[in-house]
């Protein structure tokens, strides 16, 4: 059965500020508490990752880190979080509370009254591209909205921060402000600003796929048991390391080609490529199976950072940007995997830096 | 054991850098990750000119250079392989 493909879009959007929060606090990966409760393979493998250290601080949860950013995001803009037209939330990996709301807790802290607020996910470091879809949306169906601030705070559901045998997870909040594009011809009469000239970046495409037989090939079990006994677990690593990672090959195969055909380009006009930061060997992974080299810059932040979830790919097409590996009129192509499976590809233009973010 | 087994054990064994059995399991000795499974596939495409669908990535096929033999077969329509002493 051929999947459909959410994609296809003749209505770009501006990111017209980004920003990251990542605590000081580094701590090694060799230096994991829980490196001790692995098996000798487990170890082994964790500490063949690529990743030397992650960031940490226990005292500021996902949604103080998803504020941080979003304040700076905010600042870097100039716009009052009072003028937002929506707050979108990626859901944080695991609340800390049930019934109650992240989404309307970040409106609270951030003063976003006005804000059409939500939250969205079930992707997991894919959920970027559903909250994507949900700004572009809504910027193309209201004019009378303002922009739309897009946040996440990665902090890992598990009491470890290693998910073997794919990943170490790192704190990190990140926010994207999106506009109306501008060199698009769309039309802005809401209350925040108009259609945005100068955004450093443009985002010109969106394409997701997902297969749900794999919706539980990783999960955290939590019901019966104290949240120091809760581990990111692998249902069949087999699964994950065959069968997930050749149909992954297929369908980024797929998708990549879908999205530069029907913008016009061909591979030799993307400039860059950025993937989320899982392991130095998932980045092999993915150029052999596209045939592409991934930007310097994603195996740095894989190294410095660890895995970010959700704020991996933007994290590192603007650390390209600042190193000057991406410049002014520059394509890259955003790819993003997750496990429970689910694949997307961004295609984004890189706009004039002045408004830099960070 | 056929041409194509020792072919594709002598592959599993450089890839693997161990020597393996045409009925060993790889996947359960837990001697296979995601690029030795690019590698895997991409191979046995290549060597035997067919395509790796979707419908076709089921593990059992995978495990053993034996079964990938008798995947083969099954993909290229081959009748029997030629056995070697």
């Amino acid at each position: 059965m051929t999947p459909h493909t959410a994609a296809g879009s003749a209505f770009p959007v501006a990111v017209r500020s980004a920003a990251w929060h990542v605590p000081e606090t580094a701590v090694a990966v060799p230096e994991l508490t829980e490196l001790a409760s692995l098996s000798e393979s487990e170890r082994r493998t964790c500490l063949a990752l690529g990743i030397e250290s992650v960031r940490a601080d226990d005292a500021l949860n996902a949604a103080a880190l998803g504020e941080l950013a979003a304040r700076d995001a905010l600042a870097h803009a100039g716009l009052a979080a009072r003028d937002l037209g929506a707050l979108i939330v990626v859901e944080p990996r695991a609340p800390e509370t049930l019934l109650s709301s992240e989404a309307t807790r970040l409106q609270h802290l951030l003063g976003a009254e006005r804000a059409v607020t939500f939250t969205v996910g079930g992707l997991g470091c894919v959920s970027v591209t559903p909250a994507l879809l949900a700004a572009r949306g809504l910027l193309c169906a209201d004019p009378e909205l303002g922009d739309v601030l897009v946040v996440h705070g990665s902090k890992p559901a598990a009491a470890g921060r290693y998910r073997h045998p794919v990943t170490v997870n790192g704190d990190g909040g990140q926010a994207l402000l999106l506009s109306r594009d501008a060199t698009a011809g769309t039309a802005g009469t809401g209350p925040g600003p108009g259609p945005h000239r100068s955004a450093p970046v443009r985002l010109l495409d969106i394409a997701q796929e997902t297969n749900g037989e794999h919706w539980d090939l990783f999960h955290v079990a939590y019901r019966d048991r104290p949240t120091s006994e809760w581990r990111e677990e692998c249902r069949d690593v087999s699964t994950y390391s065959f069968r997930l990672a050749m149909e992954g090959r297929g369908r980024l195969s797929g998708l990549l080609d879908g999205l530069l055909e029907r913008n016009g380009l061909k591979p030799g006009d993307v400039r860059g490529y950025v993937s989320q930061n899982l392991s130095a060997a998932g980045f092999t992974f993915t150029e052999e199976s596209l045939g592409i080299r991934i930007l310097p810059v994603c195996r740095d932040n894989l190294r410095r950072y660890g895995h970010l979830g959700p704020n991996d790919v933007f994290l590192n097409l603007w650390t390209a940007i600042e190193r000057g590996e991406l410049a002014e009129g520059d394509h890259a192509v955003l790819i993003n995997v997750s496990p429970v499976a689910a694949w997307s590809v961004l295609l984004a233009e890189i706009g004039p830096q002045e408004e830099r973010a960070q | 054991m056929n041409d194509t087994t020792r072919e594709i054990t002598e592959f599993l064994s450089a890839a693997l850098r161990c020597e393996v059995g045409p009925d060993d399991d790889y996947f359960a000795l837990g001697l296979a990750d995601s690029l030795f499974a690019l590698e895997l596939v991409t191979f046995v495409e290549g060597r035997f000119s067919l395509t790796v669908e979707v419908e076709d990535l089921d593990l059992e096929s995978f495990r053993t250079a034996n079964r990938i033999t008798a995947f083969v077969r099954r993909k290229t329509g081959a009748p029997e392989f030629t056995e070697t002493p």
